[in-house]
C-alpha cells in the first residue's frame, strides 16, 4: 500500500524531515530554522497518531473477524461432528442388517426349522427323482396288468364259446329225448317206462338250457367288465408320463441356478457388509480428524492475544504522545482518501461493513460505505455463508 | 415301432426304430417271446435308431427285463439317443437294467 494520505505534503519539504537534518546540519543556531521543525515535527505526530488510531481499531478489526471465524469453524465442526457420528451409525445399523440377510439368505424357514437351502435342493431332488421311480413302477405294473387283463378276455372268449357249445349239445340231447318219446309211445305198453325217461332227459335238457342262459347272462357281465377295465386301463397306461419325467431336468437346472443366484448374492451382500462397516470407521476416523478445530482455536486466539498485546501497546504509545503534545496539534486529520481506497478493496460487504463500523465510526466516511444505509447482518445470517465462497 | 434280429450263439441284437409307445404293446410281447426261445444269454437292444419313448415304453422294457431274467438272461439297453437316452437317464434305469452307450 503505498499510497499516500497526507494531506499537507506541500508544507513538508523532503529536506525538513523528522529527525533527518539535525546532525549534519551546521546552522542550529540561525533560530529561525529550528522552530519550523517544531511546527513541522508537531503536524507529522499528529498524523502519526491518527494513523495509530486507525492502526488500533483495524487490529480490534482483525481481532474481532478472528474471534468471529473462529466461532464459525467451532460451530460447523460440532454440526459436522454430530452428522458424522450420525452417519457412522447409520452405516454401522446398516452392516448389521446386511449381515442379517447374509445370515437369512442361505436357508428357508420350513415349520419354524431353517433348513440350508442346498440341503433342501438335494431334498426335493430326492423326492422328484423317486416320483419319478414311481411313475416308472407303476407304468410296468399298469403294462403288465395290459398283458394280464390282454389273456382274460381270450379267456373269457373261449368260455362264451364253450356255451355255445353247451347249447348246441343241449339242443342235440332234446332233440334225442323227443325222439325217444315218440318211439316209447310207438312201442305201446312195452315203452311206458322208456316214455318217461325220455320225458325226465328233455326235462333234463332245459335245466340244463336254463343253467346256460343264467351262465351267459354272467359270462356276458364279467366281458362286459373286463372290457371295460381293460379300455381304462389302456387309457391309464397310454398317458404318457415321460414330460413329467423330463421335467426333473428342467428343476434340477432351476434348483442350480437358485443355489448359485443365492450364493451370489450372499457374496454381495458380505462386500456390502464389510463396506458399511469400514464406512463407518472411516467416518469415525473423520470425526477423530474434526478435532483440528480445537488447535485452530487455540492458535487463533493465541494470534488474537498476540494482537492485543501489539493493540496495548500502541494505545499506551498513543496516550503518551497525546500527553506530550500541545492541544491545538491534537485534531490529527483523518486519512480519509487512504481509507477510502483501503475499504474499496474489501471483497466482503459484510466484512467492509463492520470495518467501517470499526475504524469509522465517528467519521464521515460513513455513508459513503453504506455503514448507516444498511444493516449490518447478524453472524447468523445465511448470506454469511454463501459470501464466503 | 418296428424291429430286426440279429442272433448269434451267445448273444442277440434286437435294433428297434421308430418311436417305442403303448400301442407297441402286442408287438413288443410277441419280441419278448422271440428273445427268450433264441440261444444267447445276452439280449441286446440296439436303441440307436428308436426316436421316442413314453413312459408305457419304459415300463415294457423293464417287463422285458423281467422276462429274461425268469429265462436266465440278461437284458441290454444299449446306444440310447436323444429323447429316449433323456428318459432312461431320468427315469435312473441304469439302476435296474444294464445300459451302455
Amino acid at each position: 500500500m503505498a499510497f499516500d494520505w497526507r494531506t499537507h505534503k506541500d508544507t513538508v519539504p523532503p529536506q525538513h524531515a523528522v529527525g533527518a537534518g539535525t546532525a549534519d546540519r551546521g546552522d542550529a543556531s540561525t533560530g529561525a530554522a529550528p522552530d519550523s521543525r517544531v511546527n513541522l515535527d508537531y503536524g507529522l505526530l499528529a498524523t502519526w497518531m491518527g494513523f495509530a488510531d486507525v492502526q488500533r481499531r483495524t487490529l480490534e478489526a482483525i481481532q474481532g473477524e478472528l474471534s468471529r471465524t473462529s466461532d464459525h469453524v467451532e460451530d460447523a465442526t460440532l454440526d459436522l461432528s454430530g452428522r458424522f457420528r450420525e452417519l457412522a451409525e447409520s452405516a454401522l445399523d446398516q452392516s448389521r442388517r446386511v449381515e442379517e440377510i447374509v445370515a437369512m439368505a442361505g436357508s428357508v424357514a420350513i415349520d419354524g426349522e431353517r433348513v440350508p437351502l442346498d440341503e433342501l435342493v438335494t431334498h426335493m431332488q430326492d423326492m422328484i427323482a423317486e416320483m419319478i421311480s414311481n411313475i416308472v413302477q407303476l407304468s410296468m405294473r399298469a403294462m403288465s396288468m395290459v398283458y394280464l387283463l390282454d389273456d382274460v378276455q381270450k379267456d373269457v372268449s373261449e368260455l362264451e364259446k364253450s356255451i355255445g357249445d353247451i347249447d348246441a349239445i343241449n339242443r342235440q340231447t332234446n332233440f334225442l329225448a323227443l325222439n325217444a318219446t315218440i318211439e316209447a309211445s310207438r312201442a305201446g305198453e312195452a315203452g311206458r317206462t322208456f316214455a318217461v325217461v325220455a320225458q325226465e332227459v328233455r326235462h333234463l335238457s332245459r335245466t340244463t338250457s336254463e343253467l346256460a342262459d343264467r351262465m351267459r347272462s354272467k359270462v356276458t357281465a364279467v366281458v362286459k367288465g373286463v372290457r371295460h377295465g381293460h379300455d381304462i386301463l389302456r387309457d391309464i397306461a397310454n398317458t404318457d408320463m415321460s414330460p413329467q419325467m423330463l421335467a426333473k431336468e428342467r428343476v434340477d437346472k432351476t434348483m442350480e441356478s437358485l443355489v448359485q443366484q443365492t450364493a451370489h448374492f450372499q457374496a454381495v451382500l458380505e462386500t456390502a457388509a464389510t463396506s458399511s462397516s469400514d464406512m463407518s470407521q472411516t467416518i469415525g476416523h473423520m470425526v477423530t480428524r474434526m478435532q483440528f478445530q480445537d488447535l485452530t482455536k487455540q492458535r487463533l486466539e493465541a494470534v488474537n492475544d498476540s494482537l492485543s498485546i501489539i493493540a496495548a501497546g500502541l494505545e499506551d504509545l498513543e496516550n503518551r504522545t497525546r500527553d506530550g503534545m500541545p492541544a491545538h496539534h491534537l485534531d490529527a486529520p483523518i486519512p480519509q482518501e487512504w481509507l477510502n481506497n483501503l475499504l474499496e478493496r474489501f471483497k466482503l460487504s459484510e466484512m467492509r461493513q463492520r470495518f467501517v463500523r470499526k475504524l469509522l465510526l465517528e467519521g464521515s466516511a460513513l455513508d459513503e460505505h453504506g455503514a448507516l444505509d444498511v444493516g449490518v447482518p447478524t453472524d447468523e445470517s445465511p448470506s454469511d455463508d454463501i459470501e464466503l465462497f | 415301432m418296428d424291429y430286426a434280429i440279429e442272433a448269434k450263439d451267445h448273444e442277440s441284437i434286437v435294433r428297434l426304430r421308430g418311436r417305442l409307445t403303448f400301442n407297441d404293446h402286442a408287438k413288443l410281447r410277441t419280441l419278448i417271446t422271440e428273445m427268450q426261445g433264441s440261444k444267447g444269454k445276452r439280449q441286446i437292444l440296439d436303441l440307436g435308431n428308436l426316436e421316442f419313448v413314453d413312459s408305457a415304453g419304459i415300463g415294457m422294457l423293464l417287463i422285458a427285463h423281467e422276462e429274461m431274467g425268469n429265462a436266465d438272461k440278461q437284458l441290454v439297453l444299449r446306444g440310447a439317443a436323444g429323447q429316449v437316452k433323456r428318459v432312461l437317464s431320468v427315469a435312473q434305469l441304469g439302476k435296474i437294467v444294464t445300459v451302455e452307450d
